[in-house]
């Protein structure tokens, strides 16, 4: 009696799994945004609208009409609300069940290929083969066997999540549905709103009130309120960005509107202005792919302000995840920033972001650009006011440096665990600002940068006067950047000279005690060149590859550079000058 | 009268602006992508918009109501009052929809 062969069964096709789970989230955030704008109407018809003090029939008659579009307003808010969280949950379920296809399809191939060799083992082997061959078979059947549970598992998980999504859609379709289940539902964004700390908190105080929500609540004011908590130090990185969206979809679809209408009116259009530029810095974040892990690089939008300081806005946007980073980076932008250059900046740091992962051994990155303060950048010739000669003295700075000091100590409270390594990169005027934030104000970061600095402040004579550790005090100047070139050199101390103009010492400068990095363009001009002022952040550079290593923290890699002198028998000399500069590779490619 | 009819006023301006918001609302609702749920989902998507699109239009077209008589009731009482005679081309200004 010979031994029976029984071969193993072709293993079932996985079936196809056509979604997308960002389109899905793009229809969770256009139902949340709408959402906001519903519960704003609720507030209205309860609050200012509601003339409570106006009495009489007539009064009577405005009060018994707004009541129930108040009720109804404050239950679609809700209802919306709901289908929106579903739809995200959704999309995160697409997300999970596409991986895991991903991998049952890699299965059923090794599979495959394991039947169709045993297959061709079988046919004509001699019987003395045969017991072996029949374990193998038995071996394979087995690894079916559990390939088809795990399909079946699969395919289960995927009708219940597409039967539960219907749910969701179908019980609050009609406004009788809405009623019932939300109609006078008290909203718990209302409750936390009550508890809200005052404008003078800290951002320790906000953290711990944050603390004490529920995610119930929390979830509710990002929906219903997004403006109390979106730019509120201290509330994390995740709840402000998610909250600044909600407020950004909700007002490009408002503005946009009113465009299309031909009634938005001059100041709408330049907020609206600053919505597109906001919008348009997150997508080019996105577009860009992380060196380490090939995929998209997330976005948040951590400060959204576009009707800020007149109408310059105020935004903030990082490339990496503020909550976990391992190193995040702030950079300060200096003259000619307003809320409509966030796409440029966005590029900035997205460089930045991919050189500093590009540095071996490094962790996770987040890297910010941060318009929050009034730069100077208008000029009366454009029709903008005058606030570019702002640019010759040190008060937008010091302003600015307030603030940037607010930002940087709420980055700090809103994280939880390891702390993370901190370095704040000011630019041009945006150096003077950061130069500011740490002598005024004391800034907690590990590094501090300045590049094409035109003077870091009238009081910040050495690093000493920062109150970072000097040996964490960095400059970066290109020889031929005339805007480096502005600051004060040694004896001569330009606001003494002319009566409060200029804006502080060099920091490249020897006796200021910095360490100077190499930031020349392997391209430079012969001579000075204010084109060259802008090259800090380009690919390949001296300058970006060195930023990369102090946001790293890889302070052995950093490539020194001679500090400029200034000696007393001449003007100022930069050994930068002659050097030939070197091209650095700073981002990983495949 | 307990308020001033610029108070009533700057308040029907307030439910144009709410009315004009809601449009807005209501757009970003029926255009929101269906096309990245998978297909037994993305039909019970679709005709959720779209029934939520008259929804918000309805709430809009509330708002619209509201101030519509707003501006009705304070048009009357400065009649009855004689106000309109008397304060002429600034209250009926005031009166008027601006957008």
């Amino acid at each position: 009696m010979g031994v029976v062969i029984t071969l193993p069964p072709e293993p079932r096709p996985v079936p196809p799994l056509d979604a997308d789970p960002g389109r899905a989230r793009a229809f969770a955030a256009d139902l949340l945004a709408a959402s906001a704008q519903v519960d704003d109407l609720g507030e209205l018809a309860a609050g200012r609208a509601r003339l409570g003090s106006w009495t009489g029939a007539a009064a009577s008659a405005y009060h018994d009409a707004i009541r129930p579009t108040g009720r109804t307003a404050d239950a679609m808010s809700l209802a919306l609300r709901g289908v929106a969280r579903r739809a995200d949950q959704h999309a995160d379920a697409l997300e999970g069940l596409l991986d895991r296809r991903e991998r049952l399809v890699g299965e059923r191939d090794q599979l495959s290929a394991a039947v169709a060799g045993l297959r061709s083992r079988v046919d004509g082997a001699p019987a003395e083969q045969a017991p072996e061959l029949e374990a193998a078979c038995q071996d394979c059947a087995g690894r079916v066997r559990t390939y088809e549970a795990d399909l079946d598992r699969w395919s289960t998980d995927l009708i219940s999540e597409e039967e539960a999504m219907r749910e969701a859609f179908a019980r609050v379709l009609t406004l009788e549905q809405v009623e019932r289940r939300y109609g006078g539902v008290p909203d718990p964004a209302d409750e936390a709103l009550d508890s809200l700390p005052g404008a003078g908190a800290t951002p320790a105080d906000v953290r711990t009130w944050w603390d004490g929500l529920t995610h119930e609540q929390q979830l509710a004011l990002i929906a219903a309120s997004p403006g109390s908590i979106g730019n509120r130090d201290g509330i994390p990185p995740w709840a402000r960005a998610a909250a600044n969206t909600v407020a950004l979809d909700r007002d490009l679809a408002d503005w946009e509107h009113l465009d299309d209408l031909g009634v938005i009116t001059d100041d709408e259009r330049q907020w609206l202005g600053n919505a597109r530029a906001a919008q348009e810095a997150i997508d080019a974040i996105e577009e860009r792919t992380d060196p380490v892990t090939r995929a998209p690089v997330p976005a948040q939008l951590y400060l959204y302000d576009p009707a800020a300081f007149g109408g310059d806005g105020a935004v903030a946007v990082a490339a990496g995840r503020l909550d976990t980073a391992d190193d995040i980076a702030v950079t300060v932008p200096g003259f000619g920033t307003d809320g409509q250059s966030a796409d440029f900046q966005a590029a900035r740091v997205a460089d930045l972001y991919e050189a500093t992962r590009s540095v071996d051994g490094v962790g996770d990155v987040a890297t910010m650009f941060w318009i929050g303060y009034d730069a100077p950048d208008n000029v009366p010739w454009e029709g903008e006011g005058w606030d570019g000669g702002g640019v010759a003295g040190e008060e937008m700075a010091a302003a600015g440096g307030e603030r940037l000091a607010d930002l940087l100590d709420g980055l700090r409270a809103s994280r939880d665990g390891e702390p993370a390594h901190l370095t704040a990169i000011g630019h041009s005027y945006g150096s003077t600002t950061t130069g500011h934030a740490a002598h005024d104000h004391g800034v907690p970061v590990d590094d501090l940068v300045f590049v094409g600095s035109p003077g870091v402040g009238g009081d910040t004579d050495h690093v000493s006067d920062t109150g970072v550790d000097p040996d964490h005090v960095w400059a970066g100047a290109n020889s031929r950047d005339p805007i480096a070139d502005l600051s004060n050199h040694g004896w001569l101390h330009l606001e003494s000279a002319l009566g409060g103009t200029g804006l502080g010492d060099d920091p490249a400068e020897d006796d200021f005690g910095a360490q100077r990095f190499r930031a020349e363009s392997t391209d430079r001009p012969v001579f000075l060149d204010v084109g060259e002022h802008s090259r800090y952040f380009e690919h390949d550079s001296e300058s970006l590859y060195n930023l990369s290593q102090i946001v790293a923290g890889n302070y052995d890699a950093v490539l020194e550079a001679g500090p400029v002198t200034d000696p007393w028998w001449s003007g100022p000399q930069d050994p930068e000058w002659g050097r030939d500069p070197a091209r650095h590779d700073t981002l990983d490619e495949p | 009268m307990d308020v001033p009819l610029s108070e009533l006023a700057t308040t029907a301006h307030v439910w144009d602006e709410q009315h004009l918001d809601l449009q807005a609302a209501a757009d970003q609702v029926v255009e929101a992508p269906t096309s990245g749920f998978t297909a037994a989902v993305a039909g019970a998507a679709e005709r959720f918009t779209t029934t939520w699109g008259r929804h918000l239009t309805d709430l809009a077209a509330s708002a619209e109501s509201h101030a519509d008589g707003l501006r009705e009731t304070a048009a009357d009482l400065a009649c009855t009052d004689g106000l309109v005679a008397e304060g002429g081309l600034a209250l009926t200004l005031q009166l008027r929809e601006i957008r």
